[in-house]
């Protein structure tokens, strides 16, 4: 098992976001992640990454314990994320933003920066943004943000590899690339792919494994077609029968 | 013999040989040009010890204002009280001259020694005061400094401050001496802008800008921020001292009245906000302007007082990207940090 997560609880005052989850992703797994908003998705990933303190259970990557690990920690041990709006370096440049995921991520002794810049571009060009390489992050458009998070979060080297909505505010067309961009970083880096996702197409043609969270619960977890079948889920979440 | 002009090059012909000199065409961008231009200064100005003053008194301004746009970057936030190591400098200075008799020289090293303890002690405030709070401590920490001159008069003189501090230098004739003093804080200012701009290129000046930018992220990234924070905020701290070294030694007094009030932090703060922020070559423009300014305006009375800070703030709300950003604002591709005041947020 790549990661492991047991009884995992988070409260927020009175608000319990995540409430005993347990869950696994083994290596070169694609597992997505839904449920209804307010599920504590996003709350999971960010346990996992390190920015909340867990109250209690133990979140285990490689066999290392890395709950209330520092981020930085987190990161160079091979879990990077993106994030659900995109987070650039707004005032870098497209090479300079992935060129920080280059330098900052896994130690690599004895790399320059120049060097650092000419695997950056690299990153770039495998999401193809090359061309955008010396545009300031906040001129890029929302797909292009989100390719470029991609990049950044490919640079480090990751092992494990958490998407936080990819595909929210893409059209069909930037979609499916989207999909087929995702599909080659598994081929090409062997990453393990955490995925949160809200659109079902996108879960069902991706996904190897579906969990499905409900008020911070762990309720379901299988393929997706089982998933979608699963008439307790259609009820909480899908409203009506996908597939 | 035959001189060409191409594009970026003058050509000589001599004979079979070819011979080629590369312009660079952007001129006012070269900063050996502006050096050697900077170094000519004094001389032309030889005969006039109070200009001499002037030129001494910008450069060391901008001497203090480099280091504190590299720490606006690379912290991440707005210091309001650099004057409070140049108040460490120049107090650790003066009492070493004074009581123990040690010259310039001398003092430097345990004065930058200092700073660093100072800057090691603070240093953690870059890591657990987001925001505006740090801008507040840091707004604080040299009106303290201030009240424990009066309270400890004994020590710090109040007032009147510590005089008799043993000079820069000293060559017997006095326009010697200044022309001395002026290129020592000018070669002092430059090795500064080389210093920081040669980090500001480096892996550090990225890290500092992906601090500035997003914390999170950088960390996320897996920067180890508070280390690199801590690391700025002390060499900046070191280098910023330096200044309060130079001001004793240079008038051989120090009074906390004159550098630790609000007036002269404004003035730093508004030679790195005209200047550009986060721009050191811009420090330099913005240092001259306001030493200049300050002393233009000075013809005018008292009133200057007043009038002074209400032309610098009429300038941020004209210029907001400082003298440099009339030049920058069409430059696209160079880092241009913006000063932001944010939380710390998911």
């Amino acid at each position: 098992m790549l990661l492991k997560i047991e009884n995992l609880t988070k409260r927020f005052g009175g608000v319990l976001a995540v409430n005993d989850v347990t869950l696994s992703i083994a290596e070169d797994e694609i597992v997505g992640l839904i449920g209804p908003n307010g599920a504590g998705k996003t709350t999971v990933m960010n346990l996992i990454s390190g920015y909340y303190k867990v109250d209690s259970g133990r979140i285990e990557f490689k066999g290392i314990d890395i709950q209330n690990a520092r981020p930085s920690t987190v990161c160079r041990l091979g879990i990077s994320r993106t994030f659900q709006i995109p987070r650039p370096f707004p005032d870098l440049t497209a090479l300079a933003n992935v060129g920080v995921g280059v330098l900052c991520g896994k130690e690599r002794p004895d790399k320059s920066y120049g060097d650092s810049l000419l695997d950056a571009s690299h990153f770039l060009e495998f999401v193809g943004l090359f061309s955008k390489r010396n545009v300031l992050a906040k001129d890029l458009s929302l797909f292009e943000l989100r390719l470029l998070e991609l990049a950044r979060a490919l640079a480090t080297t990751p092992k494990l590899i958490m998407l936080d909505e990819v595909m929210a505010g893409l059209n069909p067309g930037e979609a499916s690339r989207a999909i087929k961009l995702v599909r080659k970083v598994v081929e090409e880096y062997r990453v393990t792919v955490f995925w949160i996702e809200h659109v079902m197409k996108v879960v069902m043609e991706a996904t190897e494994r579906v969990i499905v969270l409900h008020y911070g619960k762990n309720i379901a977890s299988g393929p997706p077609k089982e998933i979608v079948n699963n008439p307790e889920i259609i009820e909480i979440y899908l409203g009506e029968k996908i597939a | 013999m035959r001189l060409e002009h191409k594009r970026s090059r003058l050509v000589f012909h001599v004979k079979n040989l070819k011979l080629e000199w590369a312009i660079e065409p952007r001129y006012w961008r070269n900063p050996l040009i502006a050096v050697a231009g900077l170094f000519l200064l004094p001389l032309l100005i030889y005969s006039r010890p109070d200009y001499m003053t002037l030129l001494t008194t910008a450069n060391i301004y901008a001497a203090i204002a480099i280091p504190l746009s590299w720490q606006m970057a690379g912290t991440g936030r707005l210091n309001f009280g650099p004057q409070f190591f140049v108040g460490i400098g120049g107090f650790t200075a003066a009492l070493l001259s004074i009581h123990w008799g040690w010259g310039p020289w001398q003092t430097l090293g345990i004065v930058i020694l200092t700073a660093a303890c100072f800057g090691i002690l603070i240093s953690p405030l870059t890591v657990l005061a987001q925001g505006l709070y740090f801008s507040l401590i840091t707004l604080v920490l040299p009106l303290i400094f201030l009240e424990i001159t009066f309270v400890f008069a004994d020590v710090f003189k109040g007032e009147a401050g510590l005089s008799g501090v043993i000079n820069l230098i000293n060559l017997g004739k006095i326009r010697i001496t200044f022309l001395a003093a002026c290129y020592i804080s000018l070669v002092l200012m430059i090795i500064y802008l080389f210093i920081v701009d040669k980090i500001m290129r480096s892996r550090i000046g990225l890290y500092a800008a992906a601090i500035n930018d997003d914390e999170v992220v950088a960390e996320t990234c897996g920067l180890k921020i508070g280390r690199w924070k801590m690391i700025c905020f002390v060499i900046t701290s070191m280098m910023i001292a330096v200044g309060g070294w130079f001001f004793a030694h240079y008038y051989g007094t120090f009074a906390g009245t004159t550098y630790l009030p609000l007036n002269f932090m404004i003035k730093i703060l508004l030679i790195v906000l005209i200047g550009g922020r986060g721009e050191i070559y811009g420090s330099i423009v913005g240092a001259y302007f306001v030493a200049f300014l300050e002393q233009a305006l000075t013809a005018l009375g008292p009133v200057h007082h007043i009038i002074f800070p209400l032309i610098l703030l009429a300038m941020l709300f004209v210029l907001p990207e400082g003298l440099y950003g009339i030049y920058r604002r069409h430059k696209y591709r160079e880092y241009y940090p913006t000063m932001r005041v944010r939380k710390r947020s998911i």
